[in-house]
């Protein structure tokens, strides 16, 4: 523990040798009286003044957690001798929160091994090292006061929480894996398609009794098959709009969350690509290992500021693979960023893009030319997504507080008129 | 309040530096209350110091006689500096449990109790002493200087970090 001296010690000191000196001028005992109980109190304080000796362990309950939930933190002081006062305060990262007294004052004698809880609740995703204390001892009289951080991390995991969506986006063309989705092409499955008349060499058990009773001839009953599909979650962290609450980037990557977990569940692959100052990728892969592995990556997404110009050619090969549907989440503020998905699109790949909307975090500003900038802003924006529109980019605006679910079906809706077209 | 009835005991008595005792006492309780409002150390020392002043100032005043009520004057005088500096403290919440303040409101009351007899034993020891010679006089000073020297080596070692 490093020891300071409090403003008291040396007020006190002043104090004491102002009344000494006061008796030795005007040859008086009374100021001498007055300026004893300070030195007094001095020599003895400072005479009796020890180092606190405070050790300590502390554990979470818990090294992954979802965003809102609890996790309980657990801290057992080891006091090796008398601590008169101890402030500790628990030095939480941005992002957690605790609803225990912080920070607190303990009294421990030699020998006391007192167990502090603490409820953490995880307010923001992210990944987190907990165990910062900070002690702060004062002696008896408040003369010296000493100080030092105890740094016992524990790693926390907090994943974005997400939201529930009933209905995923369906690619144009799936993978020929078997999976939960129903391709638009024919073939062996479950998934009732159409009747056709029998040809030789159709199985007898694909007959339609019903229709060929009816018909006079046979019929056999067309079936669509289960196949996967590749999904490919592209996160744009060149820039964000934020307040000091939330963001865009808060958004994307709840949303990122909760459809790799949506996808995964339907037995499809899902890869990652995060796009910004720093490129981090996923290749397509499913399981309940992926979807981690996944979570884990979102959990180091951060904007990171860079001005490389950076396009999709640094991305390896099998990050996108082919026919992959990608899912873009973007606020598209920066012109790598749109132009990347540009790319994606005139390279044939199945987009769609979340367009996680800045509006909410800025502000109009209050001056005529202010306004009309933002006006201007606005209008190039709704430009940018009709430029997407036209390239047969399934664009959706996504405004905070707007469920995801009702921009899923805004872009279904632009997706269920769109049809594969080779040149 | 207890400033007040520090520096309100020399002004309200019918001195001969009466004018100068009540200037002391208002910039005491001024410096005083400043220190506390701005949470300064500094101030609060020279508001101490005023304080103490005009309690000299009686005994220039009043001659040789020693004042009764030093012990008294002496347990106020610490009161009110433990309270001020307690005042200046950093603010924590836990402060307000009942566990702790119950623990400095014993801790002030024992001081307070130790100063007042701290003084009463000087006064005891000043008056034992006569009235002194070139000899006794040398001692003080020579006490004076050493006390001095002894605490400011103690709170020089003691206070810078070892």
């Amino acid at each position: 523990m490093t020891r300071a001296a409090t403003t008291k010690l040396g007020a006190y000191a002043a104090l004491a040798g102002a009344g000494l000196i006061a008796a030795l001028v005007l040859g008086r005992p009374e100021p001498a009286a007055l300026a004893a109980p300070f030195a007094l109190l001095l020599v003895v304080g400072l005479s009796l003044a020890e180092r606190p000796r405070v050790g300590a362990l502390f554990e979470l309950d818990a090294e992954r957690q979802v965003e809102g939930e609890p996790v309980e933190a657990l801290l057992e002081l080891r006091a090796e001798n008398t601590v008169v006062q101890l402030e500790l305060l628990f030095d939480l990262p941005r992002g957690l929160a605790t609803e225990a007294p912080n920070p607190r004052i303990l009294r421990l004698y030699a020998g006391d091994r007192p167990e502090l809880e603490y409820p953490i609740r995880c307010e923001r995703w992210g990944g987190y090292l907990v165990g910062d204390f900070v002690l702060r001892a004062q002696d008896r009289f408040g003369l010296l006061v000493y100080e030092q951080q105890l740094k016992l991390p524990r790693p926390l995991k907090v994943y974005p929480r997400g939201e529930e969506v009933e209905r995923l986006l369906r690619p144009l063309e799936t993978q020929s894996f078997a999976g939960s989705q129903t391709p638009r092409v024919r073939g062996e499955g479950i998934e009732f398609a159409d009747l056709r008349p029998f040809v030789a060499g159709d199985r007898v058990r694909r007959v339609n009794w019903r229709a060929t009773a009816r018909r006079g001839e046979p019929w056999v009953n067309e079936t669509h098959p289960e196949r996967n599909t590749d999904v490919v979650i592209f996160l744009d962290t060149f820039a964000e709009a934020r307040d000091r609450a939330s963001g865009t980037l808060d958004l994307a990557v709840e949303a990122a969350g909760s459809l790799a977990a949506h996808y995964i569940q339907e037995k499809d692959r899902v890869g990652l690509v995060a796009f910004g100052g720093v490129l981090n990728w996923l290749t397509v892969s499913s399981g309940i290992v992926q979807l981690y592995r996944v979570l884990d990556s979102l959990l180091d997404t951060e904007i990171f500021l860079s001005y490389a110009w950076k396009d999709i050619d640094v991305l390896p090969v099998r990050t996108l693979p082919p026919r992959a549907l990608v899912i873009a989440l973007s606020s598209l503020l920066d012109e790598r960023a749109v132009g990347a998905l540009l790319d994606l699109r005139a390279r044939g790949f199945d987009l769609a893009v979340l367009e996680l909307s800045p509006f909410p975090f800025v502000e109009e500003g209050p001056s005529e030319t202010e306004q009309l900038a933002y006006r201007l802003w606005r209008l190039r924006r709704e430009g940018l997504r009709a430029r997407y529109a036209a390239r047969g980019v399934a664009i959706a605006e996504w405004n905070e507080g707007v469920p995801m679910e009702a921009v899923m079906e805004e872009v279904r809706g632009f997706n269920r008129h769109a049809r594969v077209v080779r040149a | 309040m207890a400033a007040a009835t520090l520096a309100g005991y020399p002004a309200a008595l019918d001195l001969r530096l009466h004018a100068l005792a009540l200037a002391l006492a208002a910039l005491g309780l001024a410096l005083l209350a400043c220190g506390l409002l701005l949470r300064s150390s500094a101030l609060l020392v020279w508001g101490l110091v005023a304080v103490g002043g005009e309690y000299s100032v009686l005994f220039a005043a009043e001659g040789s006689r020693l004042d009764a009520y030093t012990p008294l004057y002496a347990a106020t005088f610490l009161l009110v500096a433990e309270l001020a500096y307690w005042s200046i403290e950093r603010r924590v919440e836990a402060w307000s449990e009942n566990e702790l303040v119950l623990w400095r409101l014993g801790y002030l009351l024992a001081v307070c109790a130790g100063a007042a007899a701290l003084a009463a034993f000087v006064l005891v020891l000043a008056a034992a002493g006569g009235t002194g010679g070139a000899g006794l006089e040398a001692a003080g000073v020579t006490a004076v200087i050493g006390s001095l020297a002894l605490l400011g080596l103690l709170v020089r070692r003691t206070a810078v970090d070892g």
